[in-house]
């Protein structure tokens, strides 16, 4: 039997409340996946889709109510650890119709077990770098400060000095330029690709086995972008860590991942190794398809000079519609498949060995 | 560092002196004679006027006798009190004590019931118990400190006997100074800006709390307080001293009134009753070095707090 993946997350769900439209935002709705050891999973998809919110939830860092209301994440390093475990006795979830009507939540106690769940697990086996890397340093204290705390917080260093020195091990990693002058700057007097060396320094700091990269390269210049690029790259096959990167742009996911998740409106449509999943001759989701069809590249430039763009606009998961989520700005639906995309949500079928599509096209009936 | 707070005092010293004269002014420009009771409360003439001056070695003109004055101040001669005799420094030292203890003491009452109640009300803000504070803060912000005042004396003194009517002057017994702390809680709570305060520092808490920075404190398993502290509570608990020390000063009058504090406030008061020039002009100097101090205070915490600031 092959060993169990990293990180698995079955049917999670992350719902917010909306005050203005007195409604839920599902902005994740029904997510599974998983991470194996050693590879480096690409979540892609458009602002919206629940990406990023799927990987704050499963390391309880989502604040705002009700938040991640049921689901199952499974951290397996050495023994398999649920994350989420006792939280939904928390949650009690009103349904009418199979509809979720009502969410009750003991927000106090849920934060609660969250956080004894996460101890020693967040931070320190799964760390996290994320976007806008400027704001998120604290910018009261040194960059060396932060990194140290981290060394201290989650290595058997305890001492002020040994912890420097392992931070400044950390800073040297990231190839940030004379790592003494800097380990003693605030943040303020970082540029943007610095201050993202410095939070992958302080994330790799704390020697996790998992990396979760919420758009690290988004709101960089592009020259920064392809250097965090490849330092991220040089360090995960250094260091042969795990890495989960979230990221809206396909070409950095492409650099880097092994193996890719396509997210759209709160749900996975398609997962697959790179190659398969980027491929467009290949079978693939529509989704995908138009996707990759508005990447910017020479190929994809039409007779008229413009990028085909996919029409319509990112579903609001609010008003989810029944059948399938993108069916309103899908372009290959037929009549074969077209009454089933309307009243029936497709699964994730398998096309190949480890390759999936929530798709209808793909059925095997 | 240095230079920020040096910096400060400059300003200090340039806002003390403007202070001073635009009292001096007043004072001068008010009716009533400061010199009629050191001449025996006689009506003398021009030349005789004149003559006395002359023999007492008082300057003519305002500025001839402002110049004069702030040459003592500076040398820390605050002249004799008209009323009394004794020198100004002895009579507002004792009261200045009382009133500052008043202060400084209601001010940690304030804050140690405003930072709690903000900071749960900011983390759980739909929690019953943040609701029950927030409420009690209102209601005691909503209550006039003298109406409070009067009902805790008939409480504590005529009910329960626990206090003596006179607070702070019962130096005699053991326990003297516990009596003290009656009016310093009345202050504390009653001042009405008990719940602004409770209001801005939530406020300031929550904002924090959204920063990305906090959440990369969770995200690395440390302590979001210890990260959160710096801009959430030190910068706006010294701003908040700083703001409200002129009102807290104002509701210390109103409170010694009550309590038969002999604090600032009395004195003062005597001493404008009495046209007691030499102690009004001691007493509205250090009540303007009191406010200045609150300011002082909120500057150098902004500046140890800050990276940028003290750089600059």
């Amino acid at each position: 039997m092959s060993t169990p993946p990293l990180l698995r997350i079955e049917d999670l769900r992350t719902y917010f409340y909306s005050r203005v439209k007195h409604a839920f935002v599902r902005s994740v709705d029904g997510v599974d996946l998983e991470v194996v050891r050693g590879e480096t999973l690409g979540i892609v998809g458009e602002s919206g889709s629940g990406k990023s919110v799927t990987m704050l939830s499963a390391v309880g860092l989502v604040t705002a109510g009700p938040g991640v209301i049921t689901g199952k994440v499974t951290f397996h390093d050495e023994a398999p650890q649920d994350l989420l475990q006792g939280l939904d006795s928390n949650v009690k979830i009103e349904r009418r119709d199979g509809r979720i009507m009502h969410i009750t939540k003991d927000n106090q106690a849920w934060q609660k077990q969250a956080n004894l769940n996460l101890r020693g697990v967040r931070g320190g086996k799964i760390s996290m770098i994320f976007q806008n890397p400027r704001a998120a340093l604290n910018p009261f204290e040194t960059v060396g400060h932060q990194i140290a705390e981290s060394v201290r917080l989650h290595t058997g260093m305890k001492s002020a000095a040994q912890a420097k020195e392992r931070a400044l091990y950390w800073l040297d990693q990231v190839r940030i330029d004379s790592p003494r002058l800097r380990y003693d700057n605030h943040p303020y007097g970082l540029s943007g690709g610095m201050s993202q060396r410095a939070m992958i320094a302080m994330a790799l700091a704390a020697e996790p086995r998992m990396l979760i990269a919420d758009e690290p390269t988004t709101g960089l210049d592009a020259t920064i972008q392809a250097r965090i690029v490849d330092l991220l790259d040089d360090l995960k096959t250094r260091l042969g860590m795990t890495m989960v990167l979230i990221s809206h742009d396909i070409g950095v996911i492409s650099r880097l991942s092994n193996r890719i998740a396509v997210m759209y409106g709160g749900r996975v449509m398609e997962t697959g190794p790179t190659a398969e999943v980027l491929d467009e001759h290949a079978n693939g989701h529509p989704y995908t398809r138009a996707l990759l069809a508005s990447t910017p590249r020479r190929e994809n430039v039409t007779a008229t000079g413009r990028l085909p763009a996919i029409e319509g606009e990112v579903l609001d998961t609010i008003n989810v519609p029944c059948g399938c989520r993108f069916r309103a700005r899908c372009q290959r639906v037929n009549d074969t498949v077209r009454t089933r995309c309307e009243t029936r949500e497709p699964e994730l079928f398998e096309i190949a060995q480890g390759r999936r599509i929530r798709c209808w096209l793909y059925s095997p009936q | 560092m240095a230079s920020v707070l040096s910096q400060e005092l400059v300003t200090t010293a340039a806002l003390l002196l403007g202070v001073s004269l635009v009292v001096f002014l007043i004072l001068y420009l008010a009716p009533g004679d400061p010199f009629a009771a050191l001449l025996g409360g006689r009506n003398l003439s021009g030349a005789e006027r004149d003559a006395a001056f002359e023999a007492l070695g008082i300057p003519k003109t305002w500025y001839g006798q402002y110049l004069t004055w702030i040459a003592h101040v500076l040398q820390g001669d605050f002249g004799i009190s008209m009323r009394s005799g004794q020198p100004v420094v002895r009579e507002i030292f004792s009261s200045g004590m009382k009133t500052l203890f008043l202060t400084v003491g209601s001010l940690i009452v304030t804050l140690a019931v405003a930072v709690p109640i903000a900071a749960y009300s900011a983390v759980q803000p739909s929690s019953l118990r943040a609701r029950a504070g927030t409420l009690l803060v209102y209601l005691f912000s909503a209550l006039p400190t003298f109406w409070l005042g009067y009902m805790l004396i008939y409480f504590f003194t005529r009910k329960l006997g626990l206090f003596p009517i006179l607070s702070a002057t019962d130096e005699t017994q053991e326990y003297g100074w516990l009596y003290a702390l009656l009016p310093v809680v009345l202050l504390g709570l009653g001042n009405g800006a008990l719940s602004e305060i409770v209001r801005y520092l939530r406020e300031e808490i929550s904002r924090v709390m959204s920063e990305e920075y906090v959440r990369t404190a969770r995200a690395k398993g440390a302590s979001i307080w210890r990260h959160a502290y710096k801009e959430a509570l030190l910068l706006p608990v010294s701003q908040i001293i700083a703001a409200k020390m002129p009102f807290v000063l104002g509701g210390a009058i109103i409170v010694e009134q009550v309590f038969n504090w002999p604090g600032l406030g009395r004195v003062a008061w005597q001493a404008a009753q009495d046209r007691d020039y030499p102690v009004i002009m001691a007493v509205t100097l250090l009540a303007a070095i009191v406010v200045r101090l609150g300011s002082f205070l909120h500057r150098t915490v902004y500046v140890a707090v800050n990276p940028r600031a003290s750089q600059q």
